[in-house]
């Protein structure tokens, strides 16, 4: 009796802690998307799809692109550190490919703004360069800068769980298609990413709920119509003070990332049985 | 250049960064030879084999396949198979897909893949398992699969990195025949990889003795046990028991000066190269003979007759083991029955058996 007290004891902080900042918070907020005025209804569904269905299309097309390009890129370098057979080359790439994980997606989006506007010093340097004249310049500060921000952020990070999978492989599987005549494309696609796609799925996945959240960089690089969800919710909220449809767009971005949460739990069971 | 070379190894150093594994190696073997490579761990072995699968660059030297320079070729331009210690099965593949996959690298069309997987799969008993993952396959079976996968692109030479270690050892003794039979039966020339002793005796036409980066001998096996040409090669074949004695070598006889425990003996030369001097004498457990104290039968010509006592016995199955202590060494000594503990005996050792070396002329210590 006493024991089973004090674990429940032990145990109590952390369950404040979640309840009080986790389930609390989530359900006032699902109850607040059903709130219209001082009924409960659809209502701030209905006005979500009218103001922002455009945006939801926005929002997944660009993250999920984005997931896309930071699964080839993190193939890419992974398979280049583990398959490259130039040892400096790969010592640089290795040094060199974290660098973007420790800079914040605020930082990320200042830096991308002015490298990528229109007056913005990679056209100056094309510019500079001869090969384009300012007529010709385009700013690339709409969806396309918001997807090579999150690529160039989120890479790292996919490429750091698919390289350490990499290097954790029996490296007789690869010789053993090298000595069956792979190329080292063939090796690559062939023979590694079978073998890491559990771990290359997961850090896809991460990244995908991870920028399914970031705020600052569609606000820094694409403020203008259509945005990411993230924007629109600060915007209801900051402008109007609109908390149910802010909440209703919250709870639209939460199923859109269950569903890629519930392959990663699948993944996880899968693992571990 | 010799006909019977069919891959050929010569002058051949090896290492990794400023480390030489091997020196200036020479290594014959003709076509449809099944040589085993033996030596314990960190003696080259691998080394040299993964250096003819060209995954590791020679310093200097060359290797020829029947008369065709080899050396700079990638791993697959060499008609060279590797079955790794590790089997290193394709985990996502199924048994047909990896026994299939260098044929589909070859650009074989779909049914010439088909009816070779198939083929394989029959030869080595791997029928009805084709659409099974590695995962769900015994030892013994992922063994026969790499083994597949290696033998379906039909290569001219098969090399085997210790195949059997991973295995129970029970199922070590049937692969071993199965192997060779296989070998035998598709007359394929094979470089096998071993530290197990008895796994090379069985297996192989000729066993190449490694030790330190070097060949210390090579032979049939028959010859290479009871020829061995170092102290090493006859530590690593089983002669473990160890004596020193002082020979003086006169024409054709060596003459074993009396000792504490022995009285002179004299034996034939044999065409051994022995100097007068220090001698170290070798012999295995099974091949001497334990007698009485009393026993004063006739011992043969050329045998050499120990006194000793019994320090213990053992029994690890078909004869009796004895431990013996000769002042202050102890050897081992093999009989069919036992004797007592403590008790004084004979130990005779057959000239044929004694394996007999020049204490200077080699310090290399085998392990």
């Amino acid at each position: 009796m006493r024991n089973k007290l004090l674990a429940i004891l032990l145990v109590l902080p952390a369950l404040v802690m979640i309840v009080l900042f986790f389930i609390v918070p989530l359900i006032a907020s699902i109850l607040g998307a059903f709130e219209v005025g001082d009924a409960w209804g659809l209502g701030n569904f209905r006005k979500s799809f009218e103001l922002y269905s455009s945006d939801m299309i926005f929002t997944v097309v660009i993250v999920t692109v984005s997931t896309a390009l930071i699964g080839l890129f993190s193939v890419a370098i992974g398979g280049y550190l583990t398959l490259g057979e130039n040892p400096r080359a790969v010592a640089i790439l290795r040094w060199l490919y974290r660098w973007p994980m420790f800079i914040p997606f605020i930082v990320v989006g200042q830096i991308l703004r002015t490298f990528l506007a229109k007056n913005g010093l990679m056209n100056n340097i094309l510019v500079s360069l001869g090969l384009l004249t300012p007529l010709q310049t385009v700013g690339f500060l709409d969806w396309r800068g918001i997807v090579i921000a999150f690529v160039w952020k989120q890479t790292p990070f996919v490429t750091l769980l698919v390289a350490g999978a990499m290097a954790s492989l029996d490296r007789s599987t690869i010789e053993a298609a090298r000595n069956l005549g792979a190329s080292r494309l063939r090796i690559l696609i062939e023979i590694v990413v079978p073998q890491i796609a559990g771990t290359l799925l997961v850090g896809l996945i991460l990244s995908f709920v991870t920028m399914m959240s970031v705020l600052s960089v569609p606000l820094m690089i694409n403020a203008q119509s259509p945005t990411m969800l993230t924007a629109d919710i600060a915007f209801r909220i900051n402008a109007h003070g609109d908390y149910g449809v802010a909440n209703a767009l919250g709870m639209i971005s939460l199923i859109l990332t269950t569903g890629v949460a519930l392959i990663y739990l699948r993944q996880t069971m899968k693992e571990r049985s | 250049m010799d006909d019977q070379a069919f891959l050929r190894v010569a002058g051949m150093s090896v290492g990794y960064g400023s480390t030489t594994v091997l020196d200036n190696l020479d290594l014959d073997i003709a076509k449809g030879e099944f040589v085993a490579l033996l030596g314990s761990s960190g003696c080259g072995k691998t080394t040299l084999l993964r250096t003819i699968a060209g995954f590791a660059k020679p310093f200097s030297g060359s290797i020829e396949v029947a008369g065709r320079d080899v050396t700079q070729l990638p791993p697959d331009k060499r008609g060279m198979a590797l079955v790794f210690q590790s089997y290193a099965l394709w985990p996502h593949m199924t048994v047909s897909q990896n026994i299939g996959y260098g044929l589909k690298l070859q650009k074989r069309p779909r049914e010439t893949i088909d009816s070779r997987v198939d083929e394989m799969q029959e030869l080595l008993g791997l029928s009805g398992l084709g659409n099974r993952k590695p995962a769900q396959l015994s030892g013994g079976q992922r063994q026969r699969v790499a083994l597949g996968r290696a033998l379906a692109i039909d290569p001219e030479i098969l090399l085997l990195d210790e195949p059997l270690s991973n295995l129970d050892a029970r199922i070590r003794l049937t692969v071993r025949h199965e192997i060779r039979s296989l070998q035998k039966r598709l007359g394929i020339t094979a470089v096998h990889v071993t530290h197990d002793r008895e796994e090379a005796m069985v297996m192989a036409d000729r066993i190449v003795i490694m030790n330190a980066g070097r060949i210390e001998q090579q032979g049939p096996p028959e010859e290479v046990y009871n020829k061995p040409a170092s102290p090493f090669v006859a530590a690593f074949m089983g002669a473990e028991n160890l004596l020193s004695m002082q020979a003086r070598v006169q024409g054709d006889q060596i003459e074993l000066a009396e000792g504490e425990f022995n009285q002179t003996s004299v034996t034939a030369r044999s065409g051994r190269p022995l100097a007068t001097g220090p001698v170290e004498l070798r012999f295995r457990a099974e091949a001497a003979r334990l007698a009485r104290n009393h026993d004063t039968a006739m011992q043969g010509v050329g045998h050499l007759e120990l006194r000793g006592q019994i320090v213990s016995v053992s029994y690890p199955g078909g004869h009796w083991r004895h431990a013996v202590r000769l002042g202050d060494r102890e050897i081992l000594v093999d009989a069919d029955a036992p004797f007592n503990q403590g008790e004084t005996v004979k130990v005779r050792i057959p000239a044929e058996s004694l394996f007999i070396f020049n204490t200077s002329t080699n310090t290399a210590k085998p392990s």
